[in-house]
């Protein structure tokens, strides 16, 4: 049954293969048509990923995210634009409705030009904070490009991040070696403390943003510095719709891909890497890397002598109960088993209000595009509607929150063990049976020695 | 029995000239006048027949006088337990016996379940399941609903007979039985639980009381084994219906303490009572929701110690028999002396100990009236707990009430066993009829019995068409006061002198006044039936200007809503008032209902009510809630609405929460409980408020909203704004209104804030420094 469902799986991702799992239609918003021939190598990059690209700029009469209530594309991609304003057709809250039919969005701004109010706001309410000064960009005197930047210190050279912490996947520093990126006149932003926001992309803690028109003397009030500035930023909603901000549109540009730069110290002259970032970066957006999905679950009896009916609505109490999940992740064109970074474990909760039990699932079984977790426990001594829920939320992966109800039942009348299995009821049992032949001895006692003269005098008495 | 045929004076006397008797058949039933013109036939198979006759008019009135609600709405089951009960029946009908007592309900209590099959009384349900088997065994294809909805009628026609029996248990006089029963058939105090769709427990539970009296009297008279057991297979079958059946557990004992003490202790005492309690307590025990309770509760000791008691006096009788009697004093003595003291230290170890339940909150609420709202208030929050008010008594029970006493006295007359039974029943059952108001349906009986007594002696007293020759009449006494009477010269009421009337005018007047109360009862019972117990509380019925009936259906209307828009497992949270409706017509999930065996569960509902927004949400969270249902009376005037329930609501949340939910705080400083402008702030953030009066100005004229239950003018600020809810039905009269229960926002906001984007309230900038820099910590 299984392996039929992973070959049908396997089928099917086939067919599916070589495009983003929510879609191919991306929309470029950018100021004139025209412009895109800077970026030709990224748009080359994203076309060859199959996306079938569509540029408008924000004033078209024909640019309409929504049609009948239907998304007309899967992502978006904003490029700096030099208007205040988006126009009619892309107010935040058509943004905002976009994210929620979960449409992607990356975003590239630029601190050449103005962010559109629109998606200031936008960013406001995903709890990313823009520099208020337009115009603000990240300096960092200690890592810029001293070739291209090497009075204003504008271009930033970084390694290829790293994840924050270990048990999350890396999906933009391999085979990195040695290339940096460069980020060149870039906005940083702040991000709030929501759970859903992650910078992919930090500046280095000798960065920090100011605005050089209007502070070229002194930073008097800082907006923000050091790793606080995230210079690449993702937001990944909760229905898995991914928000991603690139604070330099420039780094995607045809210059910055494959460029040499130079870092201060006099190292040799190395690649960028912006080239392979961009693709990342987008990919991840535009759901290419780290989206999960659930293939299956499957849950049983795991008793001797019991039906093994696969996903019972119902349990009893005490019942030794099996659940397995099988988990894929897709990988640029094809699913894949998704293996659990080490140090990091997907769990099972069955729970009702709160968990009753918190389990590590064990690896049980790997095959081509699966990996199937499992495990076996006993339910609780306690009656009511549970849920088998894996509720695996890690950065830069998309959401697992698999719920399954079920019903656990009290023991029915006959599911007792009997009164003769219980050996603390034999006396019990024994009483039973004394009080039954004794009551009929005495019956038969009685029967045969009534004396007729007696009775009649006792039946006076009682009267 | 045949004795008391044959002493029916007004059946062996010739039909008199005028309707003197008629005035007495008029006012129970016009067709009751068949018996006075066919008395011409004096044998004993005529009169046979003429009671069997009246009995099955009776029984028709009685079963008709219930079709009120039929009539005038449909069929269909009332209130809110018939709800569940009809639930549960369909479920026994399609699932089988076994299924049904192993049910596990997990659409109710969301989500702890309730073991349902294990806490009802399946009486009822067994009942109209064995009643629809046996109907599509003889090839009738009855709907179940059918089943349901005319069950009371039918079983009040067994009740209106079982009275019957009763009463001929009590006095010798035929008619009296005849009245009794007819009262019986028609006293409101009966029908407010028993009309059409009222598909209770006490829809059968009112037969099976009356019936097992009348057993018990039977086994009593005759002390006889087979009557006891009949009386214990009944008592069962009660135990199995309706949780009232504690009162036969206690009054029995009662009934036999009383009779001990009056120096009446008698081998049939003994037999009847050893019988009755040793095969009912098995038979009760039998019933998964009873269990052990039989010995383990306060509230059965009585029947046990009773039982011990009748095993002592038993052994006492034989000792007395086999030695001196002064011997025998002192003996007494220490004796009853020395097991007095056992058992009543071994009840308080027990109890202590725990072995012994003690007495639960709804047995102290019986003595004491207050207990409850201070400690329980689940229990003070239902109407039917409230003790009585005093107008109710002559609203149910009309004349009856004031015959009662008279009934009494003739009892004290008499005063054999079965009489000592009517009183201490009536002392007992006006007692709790006065805490509690459901409990005047246990008053009703004895009620119906004890005025019938008293009617029919004065009827037969004042219908004799000849005045009494007092000669005559001093060899007739011996035969009127039976055989037992003259057993016991010692009671002044046997001796006193026979007392006719001889005056035409005063039989005349007192026939005619008794035949005008007995009219009004009829007129009264027929109004109150078809005015005050007949609506089904499901549909509610209003006049139109022009004086035709309108039916306002909003909750069918809404229920249906749910039914059809909703998905097959929405949770619905309500208070629990609604819950078996919720259940039983709209078939959704729901997080409490009208078996309240969670109190923190209710109270839980209660706090997400009566809290704010931010507080309610994640307790809604947390149970999976769907859809929150409430009902406004504020638009029709409806008054029995959950604003105005809201204060138990609070109440039952502070028992659990105290520093969370504060009654208080929902009280202006001056004490009001208000809902307009000056309502307090803890009440206006309140999630019941909010829902109710939410959008609600917009059906008026800026600053015109009006509650017209409350009577006041709400503030014209906009109304309350709901930010993790949002409105998904209202029902036409705005009696049912319910929400949908948000689900987290998608980007992580709080609602407070994704609601205020969506009305274009730009975010304030949070750039403003005050305090330290929030770091993010990644």
């Amino acid at each position: 049954m299984r392996t039929l469902l992973s070959f049908l799986l396997l089928a099917l991702a086939s067919v599916v293969a070589a495009i983003s799992t929510s879609g191919n239609r991306l929309l470029v918003v950018l100021d004139d048509v025209a412009d895109k021939a800077t970026y030709s190598k990224f748009f080359a990059d994203l076309a060859e990923r199959e996306f079938k690209i569509t540029y408008e700029t924000p004033k078209s009469d024909s640019l309409n995210l929504f049609n009948l209530g239907e998304r007309t594309y899967d992502h978006v991609l904003f490029l700096p634009v030099h208007t205040k304003g988006l126009g009619p057709n892309l107010t935040p809250m058509t943004l905002l409705d976009f994210v929620n039919a979960q449409g992607n969005i990356l975003l590239a701004l630029s601190a050449n030009t103005t962010t559109p109010t629109s998606l200031v706001s936008l960013l406001s309410e995903l709890d990313i904070t823009l520099p208020t000064d337009r115009n603000s960009l990240v300096v960092d005197h200690f890592n810029y490009d001293i070739t291209s930047a090497a009075d204003s210190h504008h271009v930033l050279l970084l390694p290829a991040p790293k994840p924050v912490r270990a048990g999350i996947k890396d999906f933009f520093s391999e085979d990195a070696g040695s290339k940096l990126i460069a980020f060149p006149r870039g906005v940083g932003a702040v991000l709030g403390n929501g759970e859903l926001l992650n910078p992919i992309l930090r500046a280095p803690p000798t960065a920090y943003s100011y605005n050089p028109k209007e502070q070229a003397e002194v930073v008097d009030d800082l907006f923000a510095a050091g790793q606080q500035l995230s210079l690449v930023s993702t937001v990944q909603a909760r229905n898995n719709a991914r928000v991603t901000v690139v604070g330099s549109a420039e780094m995607l540009q045809d210059k910055w891909f494959d460029a040499s730069v130079t870092k201060l110290d006099g190292k040799p002259v190395v690649q960028t890497f912006n080239r392979e970032f961009a693709k990342r970066v987008s990919g991840w957006t535009f759901q290419e890397i780290g989206v999960l999905k659930v293939n299956w679950v499957e849950h049983h009896l795991e008793e001797e002598g019991a039906p093994n009916d696969s996903n019972p609505e119902m349990y009893r109490v005490k019942n030794n109960v099996s659940y397995t999940i099988s988990l894929a992740e897709y990988a640029w064109d094809h699913w894949i088993g998704f293996n659990v970074p080490e140090s990091d474990q997907v769990q099972l909760e069955f729970s009702m209000l709160s968990p009753f039990h918190r389990l590590n699932l064990k690896e049980e079984s790997r095959r081509l595009a699966a990996v199937h977790y499992h495990t076996v426990f006993t339910i609780p001594d306690q009656h009511g509607i549970f849920n088998f829920k894996v509720n695996y939320k890690r950065p830069l992966l998309s959401n697992i929150e698999e719920k399954n109800t079920v019903s656990v039942r009290h023991m029915a009348h006959d599911e007792w063990p009997r009164s003769y299995a219980i050996s603390g009821a034999w006396p019990w049992i024994a009483g039973i049976g004394a009080t039954v032949s004794g009551f009929l001895g005495f019956v038969a006692l009685w029967m045969y020695s009534a004396p007729v003269a007696a009775k009649k005098v006792t039946v006076k008495k009682t009267q | 029995m045949d004795q008391s045929v044959n002493d029916s004076e007004p059946l062996q006397q010739p039909a008199p000239p005028r309707g003197s008797t008629n005035h007495q058949i008029t006012a129970i039933m016009s067709a009751d006048s068949l018996e006075r013109l066919a008395v011409a036939g004096k044998g004993d198979s005529t009169r046979t027949l003429l009671r069997v006759i009246i009995l099955l008019l009776i029984a028709g009135a009685a079963i008709s006088s219930r079709l009120f609600s039929v009539i005038r709405f449909e069929s269909i089951i009332h209130e809110f337990d018939p709800w569940f009960n009809f639930r549960a029946t369909k479920y026994l009908v399609a699932n089988g016996f076994y299924k049904f007592w192993d049910w596990f309900d997990d659409r109710t209590w969301h989500p702890l379940g309730r073991v349902t099959g294990g806490t009802l009384y399946p009486g009822l349900m067994v009942t109209s399941g064995v009643i629809y088997h046996a109907l599509r065994a003889l090839s009738i294809p009855v709907d179940i609903r059918n089943v349901c909805v005319l069950l009371a009628p039918a079983f009040s026609g067994l009740t209106a007979y079982a009275a019957y029996l009763l009463t001929n248990e009590m006095t010798p006089s035929s008619s009296a039985g005849l009245l009794a029963a007819i009262f019986m058939g028609i006293a409101p105090g009966y029908i407010s639980r028993s009309v059409a769709g009222s598909y209770d427990n006490e829809a059968i539970a009112i037969f099976l009381l009356v019936f097992t009296f009348y057993l018990w009297i039977k086994a009593l008279k005759l002390g006889s084994m087979l009557w006891g057991a009949l009386c214990a297979l009944f008592y069962g079958y009660m135990v199995a219906s309706w949780g009232g059946y504690a009162f036969i557990t206690c009054l029995l004992p009662l009934h036999a303490f009383v009779l001990i003490c009056m120096g009446r202790y008698s081998t049939r005492l003994y037999v009847s009572y050893t019988s009755w309690y040793a095969l009912g307590t098995l038979a009760s025990m039998q019933i998964p929701f009873v269990g052990f309770l039989p010995v383990k509760t306060s509230e059965h000791m009585p029947a046990l110690g009773i039982f011990g008691f009748l095993q002592l006096l038993a052994f006492l009788d034989y000792v007395r028999s086999a030695i001196p009697s002064r011997q025998f004093q002192t003996f007494l003595w220490v004796f009853a002396g020395s097991v007095f003291g056992i058992g009543l230290t071994g009840l308080v170890i027990a109890t202590s100990a725990g072995y012994i339940a003690p007495w639960g909150g709804r047995f102290y609420s019986l003595w004491d009236t207050g207990y409850a709202k201070i400690h329980i208030p689940i229990i003070a929050s239902v109407s039917e707990h409230q003790p009585t008010a005093w107008p109710a008594f002559f609203f149910d029970l009309n004349m009856l009430i004031w015959l009662l006493p008279a009934g009494i006295y003739l009892c004290y007359q008499k005063l054999a066993d079965e009489h000592v039974f009517v009183i201490v029943y009536a002392l007992f059952g006006s007692y709790f009829a006065g805490v509690m108001v459901r409990l005047m349906l246990t008053l009703t009986p004895v009620v119906c019995v004890a005025a019938a007594i008293a009617l029919s002696t004065i009827l037969d007293t004042y219908l004799k068409a000849k005045s009494p020759i007092p000669e005559e009449h001093l060899v007739e006494e011996p035969t009127d006061g039976t055989s037992k009477k003259v057993s016991k010269p010692g009671l002044r009421a046997s001796s006193k002198p026979y007392i006719g009337i001889y005056a035409t005018f005063s039989k005349v007047t007192v026939a005619g006044a008794m035949t005008a109360y007995l009219l009004m009862f009829v007129a009264h019972c027929t109004w109150v039936t078809s005015n005050a117990y007949s609506s089904p509380s499901v549909v509610l019925a209003s006049r139109m200007p022009d004086g035709s009936q309108h039916i306002i259906d909003d909750y069918r209307e809404a229920y249906q809503w749910l039914r059809q828009n909703t998905k097959d497992d929405a949770k619905i949270m309500s208070w629990w008032d609604y819950g078996y409706q919720i259940g039983g017509m709209a078939d959704r999930p729901t997080l409490v209902d009208n078996n309240t065996w969670n109190n923190t569960h209710i109270a839980t509902v209660g706090k997400a009510m009566a809290s704010r927004e931010e507080v309610s949400y994640p307790i809604m969270r947390q149970h999976e809630v769907d859809y929150i249902l409430v009902v406004f009376g504020g638009l029709l005037g409806y008054s029995g609405d959950d604003i105005n329930k809201f204060l138990w609501m609070v109440r039952i949340a502070e028992g659990i929460w105290p520093d969370e939910v504060k009654e208080r705080e929902f009280f202006t400083p001056r004490g009001e409980y208000r809902v307009d402008a000056g309502a307090t702030d803890t009440m206006k953030n309140s999630l019941m408020y909010k829902m109710s009066y939410h959008n609600y100005n917009n059906l008026f004229p800026p600053g015109q909203a009006q509650d017209r239950v409350r009577g006041v003018r709400l503030p014209d600020d906009g109304g309350p704004v709901l930010n993790s809810i949002e409105e998904a039905f209202t029902s036409e009269n705005w009696i049912i209104r319910i929400y949908k229960v948000k689900d987290l926002d998608n980007l992580g906001r709080d609602h407070a804030s994704a609601s205020a984007f969506e009305r274009g309230q730009k975010k304030k900038k949070v750039i403003k420094k005050k305090g330290p820099r929030v770091l993010r910590v990644d």
